[in-house]
């Protein structure tokens, strides 16, 4: 998979899949999808007129306004219901194929090879009445996933593993995937081994892999079932789903059933953010501080000008404009990103379910991340918080932007497991200390490249690019510490540039493409950017993924007693692990 | 920083220091031929140029407007800066097909050196404008699963850019690491 750039799931293919598999989904959906469109009527109308309607208050206006509201939303219901009549979508054997549209038709077809992951949404309203969204991740840039919207909860949790097992038994075509690997259980994720051709490299990293388990079982312990209390109270019906589910898989016994089955409820758990946390997280962040502020003056301000000023003047506009569209994103987007968040791993990758309003499951496989980023706001740093997100290949909706928080804020032994799950080994003898390493200590402390002139008084302090055996790591920022990495064995291309004020004092800039990201290192010495680009050039062309580290279950830092302070940017040794010359 | 111990790739060797080419000396220089396809290809915004440059000076000798100096000004260190540096920037524009991967440089002010190795490729495409091709040359495109990574050579003879696609798309297949 993941050859050539897929173009978004294919148009007309579907016309393989017969009538008969094609299913409509719950006739409730019109009423789901038809609210957003009265809820922006209804807000444009007032707010057009607020101040007047307030002012000139009569029973008949009242009558009058309702019954256009009542037309309105009738009309939108039954538009909605017209495309309701003409939305189907068939899982096959071949893949997921969605039809949809009222005047233009448009059927879609996503091939089984090419699924990514399959997320279960539940948008507030759609919760309230026992639905949710099945949204099916295509390999491919852009808007390339279908959405099979609404279905009933327990439906959803079915339609997702029907989806999951046609996606697997496509890679056990491509690939002798070991099932043996499978049967393993998620019970014991530690020691399935990645089978598959590469059997070196494999038990390579399934010894270092070893003293894992029983950290998971550590881990895995209390905090199983119940969710953060607050997420836990806003669904009556949620949990029952990630139990009442299991009794309508398919009876397990084949071995697909095994890959394929990972609820939320079964894996090992990674990450569990309780609200507590997640509250003081957001107290201690500047940035998120700053943006709630922002938000709850401009709305007071904004109210006030509305009402003061009789309709919506420049003024009210000026205020609204950042309050409404910027920082609710911030705000809420963090909020959403951490609300009673919950990562399990599964076989099938990372499987993480949050959100507040709209509850959201997705699924993360590991050997799709191209490039990870820890980030510390100074005042998480007592605490020992970090959070992470993830640029992930395919997974790009617009809300996220690409990247996926896979962590909203946790605690050093979450990130180790969050880490040591997603990411292949570091390379240097103990990956989890090493990270801390480089996220704690100054910058000035870490060995690397860095700009050493004088005037780059910041960047000097707070700036340095690491070569590590597997990664490539750069940490910045001021008060936020960030630690982006990347992965040497994904690697895209090297550049080097230099405009006239570098090229006097003898600096370089140096730019490291991923899918989906760069990695950007300014005003570093001409040589040391030279002696790299030739090692990364290198990388680029020789260092291959695991073909098979896509189903990739073993966690890849181990824990060791010793903890060094630093990285050394270890020579040679983990490079084997890293990436391996010509596998294939 | 440590270098790993498989050998650090069949790099050109790279002083400290070398200034040009931002220590990838050897590179092939694109064909000559650009320079004529780009001043022809900058005709239009030549002749527009003049045409500013014109209307200006009469409007100020007859109604006396002097502003009119500064939009002249910008149309003729436009024109000026593209009708002299265009050679420069030709002869700074520098490919090579190393074992495995494909080195371009560019520039003259702001110079950049862009390395993609063949495994790495994901589609190779050579384009001829009208231009181009009555002087028989090309430009090649390689993309790769970054748009960051992505290169365009352009004035490639046409034999010579026949020559990389058909090795790009060669080595592609052997190496392919996709993502």
């Amino acid at each position: 998979m993941s050859g050539t750039p897929a173009p978004a799931p294919e148009q007309g293919t579907a016309s393989a899949v017969p009538e008969s598999a094609f299913r409509r989904t719950h006739p409730i959906t019109p009423l789901v999808s038809g609210w957003k469109v009265i809820a922006a009527i209804v807000a444009a109308v007032s707010i057009q007129n607020i101040g007047s309607l307030v002012r000139e208050f009569t029973l008949t206006r009242l009558l009058i306004g309702l019954g256009i509201l009542a037309v309105v939303i009738v009309l939108s219901i039954v538009i909605s219901a017209l495309s309701w009549r003409f939305t189907a979508y068939a899982i096959t054997e071949d893949g997921v194929a969605l039809r949809s549209g009222v005047l233009t038709r448009s059927r879609r077809f996503a091939p089984r090879a090419r699924i990514d992951s399959v997320s279960v949404e539940r948008p507030l309203l759609a919760r309230l009445l026992g639905l949710a969204k099945v949204r099916v991740e295509v390999a491919g840039g852009g808007e390339s996933h279908l959405d099979i919207a609404y279905v009933r909860t327990a439906d959803a949790e079915r339609i997702r593993r029907e989806i999951l097992r046609a996606a697997a038994s496509a890679q056990a075509g491509s690939a002798a995937v070991a099932p043996a690997g499978a049967s393993a259980g998620p019970s014991d994720p530690g020691s399935v081994p990645p089978a598959g051709p590469p059997a070196g490299p494999a038990a390579v990293r399934g010894a270092d892999g070893g003293p894992v388990p029983t950290e998971a079982a550590l881990g895995a312990g209390p905090g199983d079932r119940s969710a953060a209390p607050g997420a836990a109270s806003g669904e009556a019906g949620a949990e029952p789903w990630a139990q009442g589910a299991a009794p309508a898989a398919p009876a397990p016994g084949s071995l697909w059933d095994q890959v394929v089955l990972d609820g939320v409820s079964d894996g090992e758990q990674i990450a569990r953010v309780p609200t507590a946390r997640l509250v003081h997280s957001m107290v201690r962040d500047a940035e998120f501080l700053l943006g709630a502020l922002a938000l709850l003056l401009g709305l007071l301000v904004a109210g006030g000008l509305l009402l003061w000023d009789d309709g919506p003047g420049l003024g009210a506009a000026v205020a609204l404009i950042p309050a409404l569209v910027a920082v609710p994103r911030l705000v809420l987007g963090k909020i959403e990103a951490g609300w009673g968040f919950v990562a399990r791993m599964t076989d099938r990758g990372l499987r993480m379910r949050r959100g507040l309003l709209n509850t959201r499951t997705d699924n993360v496989p590991p050997d799709r991340i191209q490039e990870i980023t820890l980030s510390q706001p100074a005042l998480w740093r007592s605490q020992r918080w970090t959070r992470v997100t993830a640029t992930v290949a395919g997974i790009g909706d617009s809300e996220s932007e690409g990247s996926l928080t896979v962590l909203p804020v946790g605690t050093p032994e979450e990130l180790r497991r969050t880490v040591g799950h997603l990411l292949p080994p570091l390379g240097t003898e103990d990956d989890a200390a090493a990270l801390e390493g480089l996220l704690g200590a100054r910058a000035r402390d870490i060995p690397g490249m860095r700009a050493t002139r004088r005037w780059q008084w910041i960047a000097r302090r707070t700036e340095v690019v690491v070569l590590m055996p597997g990664f490539l790591v750069r940490r910045s920022g001021i008060l936020t510490r960030r630690l982006q990495m990347i992965s040497r064995d994904r690697i895209q291309g090297v550049g080097i540039s230099q405009g006239p004020i570098e090229r006097r004092c003898g600096l370089l800039t140096l730019t490291v493409p991923v899918a989906g990201a760069t990695l950007t290192a300014q005003g570093m010495e001409q040589p040391e950017v030279l002696a790299m680009r030739t090692v990364l050039e290198h990388d680029s062309a020789h260092l291959r993924r695991y073909r098979d580290r896509a189903r990739w279950p073993r966690p890849a830092l181990s824990p060791r007693q010793e903890h060094r302070p630093l990285p050394q940017g270890g020579p040679d040794g983990g490079r084997e692990d890293a990436g391996q010359e010509q596998q294939r | 920083m440590s270098t790993p111990s498989p050998d650090p790739a069949p790099a050109l060797a790279a002083p400290p220091g070398a200034g040009g080419r931002l220590g990838a000396e050897g590179l092939r220089p694109v064909s000559e031929a650009l320079i004529r396809a780009r001043y022809l290809a900058g005709l239009i915004g030549y002749a527009l140029a003049l045409i500013v440059i014109a209307g200006c000076v009469v409007l100020w000798a007859w109604l006396g407007w002097w502003w009119t100096v500064f939009p002249a000004l910008l149309a003729l260190i436009l024109a000026l800066q593209s009708l002299l540096l265009t050679p420069r920037r030709v002869r700074a524009l520098g490919y090579l097909d190393r074992e495995d991967d494909l080195v371009f440089a560019s520039g003259i002010m702001f110079r950049s050196v862009s390395t993609v190795a063949f495994a790495r490729v994901q589609s190779v495409e050579v384009h001829e404008g009208p231009i181009e091709r009555s002087l028989g040359l090309a430009t090649l495109s390689v993309s790769t699963a970054s748009a960051e990574a992505d290169l365009t050579i352009p004035g490639l003879p046409r034999e010579e850019a026949e020559r990389l696609r058909a090795l790009l798309a060669r080595r592609g297949v052997e190496t392919m690491a996709a993502l």
